[in-house]
């Protein structure tokens, strides 16, 4: 017995074990269910239906560990493809579009920070209002209407290949390895811990709090702008109704990836796993046919199921004595 | 005289109307050690955080070097050679002790990346230094509060600063690291460093400073040369008047047995414990940290599981299943960090202080009785001798040593039938812990049974009827208070 906690002891340090496990058994079951499932054609297709969630996901990660959450990604996303299709039917070209429109992106997120920091308003309430007002904005510019017609330089962000990947998906890898080393190694990124840990603390240690927040709203913003441009490309156009509820499929991830929404807790490891395993069972439900409105209860179950067997395992593999007093006062 | 580093003048400071800082002048020499005394609340912390760049003087001047200075932040205070062991530990309890020690100034590469193996290397290094063998990876959540100190002294010793404040650093140390401590300070200070030392404990202050100042209410009352003084005087410079450090008389008679513990062991940290608590009677448990003092509480409480033993209550066999169902039965513990358990922070003191008895104010429909909760808690204010008295400031805003009233107040209000003190005065000053031990003496003598855990060896003679001595997760003595001496104990304890 002794020998069995220690093992998940060491295994829960390492975190996710419970995910990585979900994700490997779900893997199983589906391609021995849809023979399908394991083709490259179908993981393309896996991959590309949350591409733009997995981008969210690596900013709200950073978001999350800091403590705090960013409820304004849903609505940045079509907005900034918004203006970026605005912007493509000027005489600007395409890059200085995309530049501008990611900019737009970042200053949302930075009055995010703003709110916060000056206001004194919680992340919840501050980018809740952010993302209302900014939907109502998107509507008043576009009367509702779908802007389409883009060069075909911008088509290709979406629809390209390098070596025979999607142009998306090697964006997301790219940046997905650039946060981990930052987030893991980065003398400058390990403050989102401190500062989700224990505030106060990071405070004297001397952590320019409120500046930190700004890179970390900003660079929150940017990551959805980012996913709103390659989801005009992909589809050749901007519409208000893009990235409806990817907020909380993006938060979602994060969780089942480790974080808490208390912060000091997470990783991009974690979060990439968290968005692989929607990511089967958003395609689980493809493959099956089964109606998707069945979809996002499913989610919210894996949420708790995670969450709880994450708990499990570690009050399983930690020294009995481990166990914080406020657990304990809370088991009571 | 050798010239001074630093140089306060004029400091004044207030919280809303609250002024806890008068006119302060106060000047460091070079290389000495300089004892800040004063009791709970007389505002030796805010002092320091002015000096470390954490709260900005209304008025006044400081001067390190003799370059007059202003910190908008801690970081500026840093950068002018001030570190802060700060009283309330500062650590973030999800990372490890390296990160923690080298929070903000890690050895990076040229990326900016963080050099994992050096910056190990360096924080076991000085781990060593503090006489602790430790993987610098481990998680500070982990840590005991005791280690928890020391990686503190460790981060502001990896600052290589000329002004070392140290607020409190002995509370939470054993003997042995505090005698680690002392050896580090003598160090330092041959090195040049200026070291001010915050204590309640006057031996240790006069073992290790060169020069004393008090602090009475929040002004400057002077400073005298350690070597020119005495206990007395200085007792008296604190207060304004004597205070004989008396312990209460012990228990004339003792009643029926109200608990007992039969066999208790777990692992390789608690191996056969027995013993019996008497009504009326105040048993001391003491032994060095980590001998299973602190696990034996928490074991009878109810919050570790045990392999095997006994606990008997009022002569009925218990198990706790929580703390609720323990305190249900009359039994309270009032643990060793008032932090994590203890208190609720950002609630004022009325609150905390019926926090764990609102059944007693509750009608029969369940509503509270809000007048009764307001005498209740007023009442206590006064009986522990909060500063300032009043049930309406936020514990947050308390100093540390009324913190830790506020807390026993809590549990005395809870009215228990067994209570475990754990650490009862740690950073509480000379008067308040005569008063919180008539406070624990009063308690049994109206019939409860009280176990007092405690470091300091002077503490738990001078109060208990028994003593229990433990050593590695056993007891190897039970001794009589009365006439046992300080060598007695230390024999069984490390034998
Ligand atoms: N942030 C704050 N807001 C309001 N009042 C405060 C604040 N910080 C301290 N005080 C008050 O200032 C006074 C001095 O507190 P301080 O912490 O400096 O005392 P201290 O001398 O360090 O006491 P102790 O020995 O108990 O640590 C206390 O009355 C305290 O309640
Ligand atoms: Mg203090």
């Amino acid at each position: 017995m002794r020998s069995l906690g220690t093992v998940l002891k060491k295994l829960t340090k390492k975190g996710n074990i419970g995910l990585i496990a979900s994700v490997a058994l779900l893997t199983v079951v589906m391609s021995l269910a849809y023979p399908n499932f394991l083709t490259l054609f179908n993981i393309e297709i896996t991959a590309m239906g949350f591409i733009q969630e997995a981008l969210m996901a690596l900013g709200m990660t950073l978001v999350i560990i800091s403590g705090g959450i960013d409820l304004s990604v849903a609505a940045v996303l079509p907005f900034t493809a918004i203006i970026v299709g605005l912007l493509l039917k000027t005489s600007l070209g395409v890059w200085p579009s995309i530049a501008i429109a990611l900019g737009v992106a970042v200053l949302i997120g930075f009055i995010n920070a703003l709110m916060i920091n000056k206001l004194r308003v919680f992340p919840f309430i501050a980018t809740l209002a952010t993302a209302t007002m900014l939907r109502g904005v998107a509507l008043v510019i576009t009367e509702g209407a779908t802007i389409s017609g883009f060069p075909t330089a911008f088509y290709e962000i979406g629809h390209g290949r390098v070596y025979g990947i999607p142009v998306p998906v090697i964006i997301f890898l790219v940046l997905a390895v650039l946060f981990a080393l930052l987030l893991k190694n980065h003398s400058y990124f390990q403050q989102v811990y401190f500062v989700g840990g224990n505030a106060k603390a990071a405070q004297l240690s001397g952590i320019k709090v409120n500046r930190l927040r700004y890179v970390i709203y900003g660079i929150s913003a940017f990551m959805a702008g980012l996913a709103g441009i390659i989801t005009a490309s992909q589809y050749v156009s901007a519409s208000t109704g893009f990235g409806l509820n990817s907020d909380m499929r993006v938060i979602t991830s994060v969780i089942i990836g480790g974080a808490s929404l208390s912060g000091g807790k997470g990783s991009i490891g974690g979060t990439i796993w968290g968005v692989i395993f929607l990511a089967i069972i958003s395609n689980a439900f493809v493959q099956s046919g089964a109606p998707t409105y069945w979809q996002d209860v499913v989610y919210g179950g894996m949420l708790l199921a995670a969450v709880f067997l994450e708990e499990y395992l570690r009050a399983r593999g930690r020294k009995a004595k481990m166990k914080s007093w406020r657990e304990f006062l809370t088991s009571g | 005289m050798v010239a001074s580093v630093l140089k306060i003048k004029g400091i004044s400071k207030s919280f809303g109307v609250h002024k806890v800082l008068h006119d302060i002048d106060l000047e460091i020499a070079k290389g000495e050690v300089h004892a800040l005394i004063g009791e709970n609340g007389a505002g030796k912390s805010t002092l320091m955080k002015i000096i470390g760049g954490i709260h900005r003087p209304d008025t006044g001047s400081i001067e390190v070097d003799g370059e007059s200075v202003a910190f908008s932040n801690p970081q500026a205070a840093m950068a002018k050679g001030i570190s802060l062991v700060h009283q309330e530990l500062s650590l973030v309890p999800n990372l490890s002790i390296a990160q923690n020690v080298f929070s903000q100034r890690e050895p990076t590469n040229w990326l900016g990346f963080v050099k994992w193996d050096e910056l190990h290397k360096r924080t076991r290094e000085l781990m060593e230094r503090l006489g602790v063998d430790i993987d610098p990876a481990t998680m500070v959540a982990e840590l005991s509060v005791g280690i928890r100190q020391l990686v503190e002294i460790a981060k502001a010793l990896s600052m290589d600063a000329k002004i070392l404040v140290l607020d409190e650093p002995t509370s939470a140390l054993s003997e042995k690291e505090v005698e680690t401590l002392y050896r580090i300070v003598d160090d330092l200070k041959a090195a040049g460093v200026s070291i001010i030392f915050i204590s309640h404990k006057l031996p240790e202050v006069f073992r290790i400073s060169d020069r004393i100042s008090v602090l009475r209410d929040g002004r400057m009352i002077g400073t005298v040369k350690a070597e020119d003084t005495d206990t007395d005087e200085i007792i008296h410079m604190m207060v304004g008047r004597s205070i004989e450090e008396m312990y209460p008389p012990r228990a004339s008679s003792v009643g029926e047995t109200v608990l007992s513990v039969e066999g208790l062991s777990r692992g390789d940290e608690l191996s056969d414990l027995s013993f019996e608590l008497k009504k009326g009677e105040i048993l001391g448990f003491a032994g060095l940290v980590g001998s299973g003092r602190t696990e034996t509480a928490r074991a009878i409480f109810g919050a570790d599981p045990v392999d095997a033993g006994t606990i008997t209550l009022h002569g009925r066999t218990v198990k706790f299943k929580s703390a609720l169902d323990a305190i249900n039965h009359g039994v309270c513990y009032l643990t060793e960090d008032r932090k994590d358990l203890g208190l609720f922070l950002t609630k004022n003191v009325r609150t905390n202080i019926v926090s764990s008895s609102l059944k007693k104010f509750a009608s029969q429909l369940g509503l509270l009785q809000h007048s009764g909760i307001e005498d209740t808690a007023k009442y206590y204010v006064q009986h522990v001798k909060l500063r300032p008295a009043d049930d309406k400031p936020l514990v947050m805003n308390l100093s540390g040593g009324n913190q830790q009233k506020a807390l026993l107040a809590k549990w005395l209000c809870a009215d228990p039938q067994v209570l475990i003190v754990d650490e009862p005065t740690r950073g509480v000053d000379v008067g308040a812990k005569t008063e919180i031990h008539s406070h624990l003496r009063q308690l049994a003598n109206s019939g409860v049974g009280v176990i007092v855990i405690s470091s300091e060896l002077p503490e738990i003679l001078g109060l208990c009827d028994r003593v229990a001595v433990f050593n590695e997760g056993r007891i190897t003595a039970v001794l009589d208070g009365e006439g046992t001496t300080q060598e007695d104990v230390m024999k069984y304890a490390t034998m």
